[in-house]
């Protein structure tokens, strides 16, 4: 273990990287976490980069290595594409910083493991950002299924959609993203792992570039998974819809005792209706609209309070990377069942 | 004109009750008998609609002056019944699904030609105003190239349950997978006009222990034109839902989207005291089951071919069986 040498009311410093829709939206996270300070943001694009770091009184960085080498820098979050989380994460926790990455872990088995061992010969606090299970309606599935309301889980469904993520470019290169069935549906393959509690046996997909045919990543997803206990269950993970298309996430999960679904869109609290259209707002749910979230009720908020919070009670992170890895592993054997028209049995082996 | 007079063989299958009562109120059509094997169904099928009782399905055939039959039995039995009819020169409603083999479908769809006799499959969804709305659009072209088709037709677990026969794959066939597969699957082939290249299910631990059949499945299907196909046909909705069940539909095409939530037209009702103290929908879309009797007698009269053949019937099966096929080998398996 490392040792910390820091006076009472000292705060962990941190530093963001990335400095997109996801890193701005931790940067305001970070403000509202008492514990922490943050202090610095790094991109590559200097002008940029230093423009986001003005508006939230932090240094600009664009060398990791500059950021790693300050000593009031205890937290790295990694929000940068996901090629780029491995190297990165594995770089920060050999300086001895603790890592919080955006989700997905990675885009294979073999850097989830070497930054599942980085931190632990570093000894330092590692979670991937599955933001789900801290999402408020994820949250209450997950407390009816603890209070045993629906008995044993049997067959769940799950839909996450909307239209591409043509504003951040690197989410339609398959090389950088892993494309729609890692970097979308793993939210929900994570948070089915997590009800059904149970190991994965085998997985069948179909993976495919629909609408989306120039781009090297798929747009659409349906897999089914089939549990170790003998659960089943169905997740569709949809970017080839119209650019109108709301974004929408449904849950459901049919048990021995009873069942729960969950539709974000028939949860919608406020609609604002223009000569545009019909604009949703759901503010403490939908990850659309960071600057309108009245804080601190946010997901993104909660999600980094709780790594702040096990870093400072010395508890395991509820996604740390070995969690973590698991739901990787499924999307991965996804793609794989996909290729060769297949099930896919788990564990999975490196090809 | 004259009405086209119909008599049940069979009414085993809790739909019965419905056709029964849209024959009963369509002015074109006359319901006359019922043969039921087992007397005490019989007697009282016969008692609520008001017509003859038959413990012999021969007998029946003989001294009714009837065109039609409608065939919904326990599904083991759909064959003799069917072969019997159309030795008798009846034409043919059958509840799906059409029959245990793939070899007594093609038999039963056969003979009914050969006699001239007109053989349609109750795949009430295709006689729903929504689906058929639905079929108008993509034919239309409004969502461009059909990609994938995903459903669900799930069942409030308290129906199957409610019958015995159900449960005994010896008259059923099966339980899940062969109940609910056959809407969704006759849907996706309409909407495609394309026929199953193959087909995937997986199963999991039942929602209702010991029951003897399974109550849950999720299929996957890869269309022979490329299009992806899901099912979700499972028994899995607590008894307690507000409905039945349902049926969805995401129709993801190159130009657009179309969703369908099939029954969605309800209203919310609830009481202050049992069994009305929780919420529960009343339905006020279409009547898909008069629609497809009404349909039925259209295409007897006009001597018009079904909008949901024999064959249609025997499709569905195919892809049902290769489930079932899928489930034993642990791959995907194409239909026969």
């Amino acid at each position: 273990m490392r040792l910390e040498v820091r006076l009472l009311g000292d705060k962990l410093g941190v530093a963001v990287l990335g400095y997109g829709f996801m890193g701005t939206t931790h940067l305001s996270a970070w403000k509202l976490i008492d514990q922490c300070e943050v202090k610095a943001v790094m991109g590559r694009t200097f002008p940029k980069v230093k423009a986001v770091a003005e508006k939230f009184g932090v240094t600009a960085y664009n060398r990791v290595e500059d950021i790693l080498k300050r000593n009031d820098i205890d937290i790295v979050d990694i929000c940068t594409p996901t090629y780029t989380h491995a190297e990165y994460a594995i770089r920060s926790m050999d300086a001895g910083k603790h890592v919080f990455v955006e989700k997905p872990i990675a885009l294979s088995l073999k850097e989830a493991d070497a930054m599942i061992d980085a931190s632990k010969r570093n000894g330092v606090k590692f979670m991937v950002g599955h933001v789900l299970r801290f999402f408020p309606e994820y949250m209450k599935i997950k407390e009816l299924i603890d209070q045993g309301l629906i008995g044993d889980p049997v067959i769940a469904r799950t839909f996450r959609g909307g239209p591409i993520p043509e504003w951040s470019p690197w989410f339609l290169d398959k090389e950088k993203s892993g494309g729609v069935a890692i970097d979308l549906a793993i939210h929900d393959v994570d948070f089915l792992l997590w009800c059904f509690g149970e190991g994965v046996e085998r997985v069948y997909a179909k993976v495919r570039k629909l609408v989306h045919t120039d781009i090297s990543a798929e747009d659409f997803a349906i897999i089914t998974m089939k549990f170790r206990g003998g659960g089943i269950a169905f997740v569709e993970a949809n970017w080839a819809l119209p650019k109108k298309f709301p974004f929408t996430m449904k849950f459901e999960l049919d048990g021995t005792k009873g069942m729960i679904l969950s539709d974000n869109q028939s949860t919608v609290p406020i609609k604002l209706i223009t000569n545009e259209g019909v604009e949703s707002f759901s503010p403490e749910t939908l990850p659309w609209k960071p600057t309108m979230y009245p804080f601190p009720i946010d997901p993104y908020y909660r999600e980094l309070k709780h790594f702040v919070d096990c870093i400072l009670k010395d508890e395991k992170p509820m996604t740390d990377g070995e969690v973590s890895r698991k739901s990787l592993e499924v999307c991965l054997a996804a793609l794989r069942s996909s290729e060769l028209n297949s099930p896919v049995s788990l564990p999975l082996k490196e090809v | 004109m004259e009405k086209i007079k119909f008599a049940f063989l069979g009414v085993a299958h809790i739909h019965s009750n419905n056709y029964a009562r849209a024959i009963k109120e369509l002015p074109e059509a006359e319901l006359k008998a019922v043969y039921e094997e087992n007397e005490k169904i019989g007697r009282e099928f016969s008692e609520k609609f008001k017509i003859v009782y038959y413990n012999d399905c021969e007998k029946l055939l003989r001294t009714e002056d009837i065109d039609a039959v409608v065939i919904t039995s326990e599904t083991a039995k759909h064959y003799d019944l069917a072969m019997k009819a159309i030795e008798a020169s009846k034409h043919i409603l059958c509840e799906k699904p059409i029959a245990m083999t793939l070899k007594e479908a093609d038999e039963m769809i056969k003979s009914a030609e050969k006699a001239g006799l007109k053989f349609q499959t109750c795949f009430v969804m295709r006689y729903h105003t929504t689906s058929w709305l639905i079929k108008n659009l993509i034919d239309d072209g409004r969502i461009g190239k059909v990609l994938a088709i995903i459903g669900t037709n799930k069942l409030n677990v308290s129906l199957p349950l409610s019958m015995d026969w159900f449960l005994n794959p010896e008259l059923s066939g099966g339980g899940a997978i062969m109940d609910h597969t056959v809407h969704l699957a006759d849907l996706i082939r309409w909407y495609t006009n394309s026929e199953a290249l193959e087909v995937y299910t997986e199963t999991g631990r039942n929602v209702v222990k010991n029951i003897g059949v399974e109550d849950n499945f999720l299929t996957t299907l890869t269309m022979e034109n490329g299009v992806i196909g899901h099912i979700d046909g499972s028994w899995s909705y607590a008894s307690g839902f507000y409905t039945w069940g349902d049926v969805t539909l995401e129709v993801l095409g190159s130009e657009g989207v179309i969703l369908l939530d099939a029954f969605r037209q309800n209203v919310y009702y609830v009481g202050m005291e049992a069994p009305n103290d929780k919420l529960i929908w009343h339905y006020y879309g279409c009547d898909a089951d008069k629609e497809m009797i009404k349909s039925f007698i259209n295409c007897i009269v006009r001597d018009e071919t079904p909008r949901a053949t024999g064959f249609d019937g025997r499709q569905g099966l195919a892809i049902t069986l290769a489930s079932y096929e899928s489930l034993r080998l642990g791959k995907p398996v194409r239909p026969g």
